[in-house]
Order: structure tokens, then C-alpha cells, then sequence
């Protein structure tokens, strides 16, 4: 009852470092930081108090996207060693709007690639490929392709650099018949993310 | 300098018919661009600003990544029709300094510890300049970065102090600046009351500076709330 400082403005939004509270009444949520005790806000939004005395500032503005387990990436092969496949990740599917704020070098490795056993990764992915895969390692950046809609989306032909057209299971290079295996996804040659 | 027989003083009040205490009119703009993820434009009297705020993104070259936080890149850049006489394009001692000591004045408010390996380009340009560009850069890059979504402990408000015939007066326009005798630039975290940047330019007492930096901060409370009104408005319609 005794709040020594009231919660900042009767505005409906606040800004960074309008005062929310302080730690004795709630646990910092998101957009919230904590300095000596006291809470306030770290970005433009709505406050909101969880049941659990969470307290959260919704924000109003864009804030940067950040890459989380569990969000589905789209990424380019850059290279391809023994046991991992390094992708360049360009966005993250459903923040697509901003630059992601964090390093964008992925790494998928061999026994994340498909249920079942892979014995050559070159058999599963090959250089400048797109893929879409699941982020299973936020900190590190660890991909995953072990799903129906996830694995390459778009590849090209390793001698001729020609796009390569789905028959099957296979990919087929229209100009010059090469025939090439991958770890296709679902959405192969869709162009859907 | 007085010898050049300019009075800047006449009857209590400066050449503008401002009062010696008294602001320049002040008008932001928030989110002026449309492909910045923030921006603002500024105006302090003849001052025209604009500050975009591009990132937290990955940094290139990475050998200059921080692990641990994020960078932050600032660049201070004059448009060569900003002043009366053509400024030479491109990066030159001046603006190299400012644009550090602007970067500096901003860096303790972001939260760039959430963001490592990652930088934060703030680009200001300077449209028409007429003395306090920086100043107000450091005003429009403030607003643009809360307005690209970037975490931020507070606001940052800048004002500039400076002395004219002998007089402690705030906000120097460009006439008051060359005939002057001192200007200070400050930036500050109002509600925190910390300074986060001072320069000085020129000679004043220890009375007079305390007199100045009384003024200044004063002003940039005034320059806070009008941040404060601009971003609300900005965010309350949607």
C-alpha cells in the first residue's frame, strides 16, 4: 500500500525509463529492467501485471526480432563438412519485416538432418541450397531438418548451376539430366516459406 | 571579438528577440523513414535534423564484434548545403568528433548487453545547420532509437549554453556562436540527472559555468517533454 513512487504518468503507454515498480512487488518480464531495486520500462508499449506478479511492457513499437528454439528459419548452405552444414540464415519465418539481431550463422548437423540413418551429408545437401529448418539450439545456433516441411526448398545443379525440378524423391537438373538426392522439404519449388 | 562591433545584446533581449533563457522552437517528427527500423526528424529553430536507426544486426567485419553486447556506430554527417558556403562532402576532423562524442552520449542509456555480436548504426544527417547541430542530432538520434524498438534505460536530451557579451545565454543560434565568447554542448538523462556528455568551447568563469550548466539543464527538461509528447503521440493513435 505504501508505494513510496507512484507508477509513472497515467498514460495509457510508457516509454524507456518510466517507472513501473519495484522488485518487491514484481518480477521484471519482458521490456522491463531492473536498476537498484527499481523496475521500469526499457521500450515503448502497454504495461501489463500477470496473475504471478509478472510485470510486462507489451510493446507498441517494432521491437528486434531475435531467433528463439522452436522458430522455423530460411537459410543458404555455405558449406558442407563431414559431420555439419553450415547455413547463412537470412530471416526467421513470421518476423520477416526486420533484420534479425544476432549472429546468422547456423549449423545443421548430420544426425539432425532427417529421422533415419545419413551416411554422406553431400547425399542430403549441396552448396547454395535454401533450406527451412528449426532452430533446436537458440545460444549456439543448431538447425534441425528433421521434419516434413522442413530441408531444402530450392537447390541447383552442381555442374551446370541450373535450377533443379522435383521427380519423386529425386531432383533432376532440366539441362544437362543430372540426377541429384537431397533432404527435400515439402515445399519444394513452391516458393512458400 | 567584440571589436568587430556586433552587439548581440540589445535591451535585455538577443538578436532573435529571444529572452536569454529561452529555447528555440523545437518540432519532431517520429518515424520519418519508412525503410529505417527508427527515425526522426528534428528542427531547433533553423536546425533541420534527421537521425535513422538501422539494426541491432549482425556485425560485420566480424573481428569487430563485441561477444558480450552489441556496438554501437554513430556517423554525424553535414549535407554540403547545410551551411552558407558549400561544406566539403564526406567525414572530416569536425564531424569524426562529433560523431564520437555524440555515440558517447548515447551509449549509457541502450540495453546493449541484450543484443551481442550485433551493432546499431545511427546515421544523423544535418539538413541546415545553424549552430547546435549537434545538439540536436543527439535529440533526433535519441527519439529514433526508441522508436526502432531498441531497449534503452531513458531518454537522452541535448542543449547547448554559451556566453555573449558577457551574457550566460542557452541555445546560441549561428550569429551568437561566431561572435561569442563560449559554448557548451551538453547532453543529459534528465530523470537520472546524469550528464553524458560536456564540451566547452571557449572561456567562462566557474560562476558563469555553473550558471550555464543551471540553464542547460533546465532546458533539456523542456526538451524531454517535448521527446516525451512527440513519441506518445506517435504511439497512442494505433
Amino acid at each position: 500500500m505504501g508505494r513510496v513512487k507512484k507508477m509513472e504518468r497515467g498514460d495509457k503507454i510508457v516509454l524507456p525509463g518510466d517507472f513501473l515498480g519495484t522488485s518487491e512487488e514484481f518480477i521484471p518480464g519482458t521490456g522491463v529492467y531492473d536498476q537498484g531495486g527499481n523496475l521500469y520500462a526499457s521500450y515503448i508499449g502497454e504495461v501489463s501485471i500477470g496473475n504471478n506478479r509478472v510485470i510486462n511492457v507489451i510493446p507498441r513499437v517494432e521491437t528486434p526480432p531475435t531467433i528463439e528454439e522452436g522458430d522455423v528459419v530460411i537459410g543458404q548452405v555455405m558449406d558442407i563438412k563431414d559431420n555439419v552444414a553450415i547455413v547463412s540464415i537470412g530471416c526467421v519465418k513470421g518476423k520477416e519485416s526486420r533484420e534479425v539481431a544476432a549472429p546468422s550463422q547456423g549449423i545443421i548437423h548430420i544426425s539432425n538432418v532427417r529421422n533415419g540413418y545419413v551416411t554422406e551429408l553431400q547425399q542430403e545437401f549441396g552448396y547454395l541450397d535454401v533450406v527451412k529448418a528449426k532452430v533446436i539450439d537458440a545460444k549456439t545456433l543448431r538447425l534441425s531438418t528433421k521434419a516434413k516441411d522442413l530441408g531444402v526448398i530450392k537447390a541447383i545443379c552442381m555442374k551446370c548451376k541450373h535450377d533443379l525440378k522435383r521427380k519423386g524423391n529425386v531432383l533432376t537438373c532440366e539441362r544437362c539430366k543430372r540426377v541429384e538426392t537431397r533432404k527435400l522439404s515439402e515445399d519444394y519449388g513452391k516458393g512458400l516459406i | 571579438m567584440k571589436e568587430e562591433g556586433i552587439e548581440l545584446i540589445k535591451d535585455g533581449k538577443r538578436l532573435d528577440g529571444r529572452g536569454f533563457d529561452e529555447l528555440r522552437p523545437i518540432k519532431i517528427e517520429v518515424g520519418v523513414l519508412k525503410r529505417a527500423d527508427g527515425s526522426c526528424y528534428f528542427e531547433m529553430g533553423d536546425n533541420k535534423v534527421i537521425a535513422a536507426v538501422y539494426g541491432p544486426r549482425e556485425m560485420h567485419p566480424r573481428h569487430a564484434q563485441d561477444a558480450k553486447m552489441a556496438v554501437l556506430k554513430y556517423r554525424y554527417n553535414m549535407a554540403p548545403f547545410s551551411v552558407e558556403d558549400r561544406k566539403r562532402p564526406g567525414p572530416d576532423r569536425r564531424s569524426v568528433e562529433i560523431s564520437k562524442i555524440s555515440r558517447e552520449a548515447l551509449e549509457p542509456v541502450i540495453l546493449k548487453e541484450y543484443y551481442p555480436k550485433t551493432e546499431i548504426d545511427v546515421y544523423v544527417e544535418i539538413l541546415q545547420s545553424d549552430a547546435g547541430t549537434r545538439t540536436a542530432g543527439i535529440n533526433a538520434a535519441s527519439v529514433a532509437l526508441a522508436d526502432a524498438g531498441i531497449p534503452m534505460r531513458d531518454l537522452v536530451s541535448s542543449v547547448a549554453v554559451g556566453k555573449i557579451d558577457g551574457e550566460v545565454v542557452l541555445d546560441l543560434n549561428a550569429v551568437e556562436d561566431n561572435n561569442g565568447e563560449a559554448d557548451m554542448p551538453i547532453a543529459m538523462i534528465v530523470r537520472r540527472n546524469v550528464i553524458t556528455s560536456l564540451q566547452m568551447d571557449g572561456r567562462m568563469t566557474k560562476d558563469e559555468f555553473k550558471k550555464g550548466l543551471k540553464l542547460a539543464m533546465n532546458a533539456c527538461r523542456q526538451i524531454y517533454e517535448l521527446q516525451r509528447t512527440a513519441l506518445i503521440e506517435r504511439y497512442s493513435e494505433m
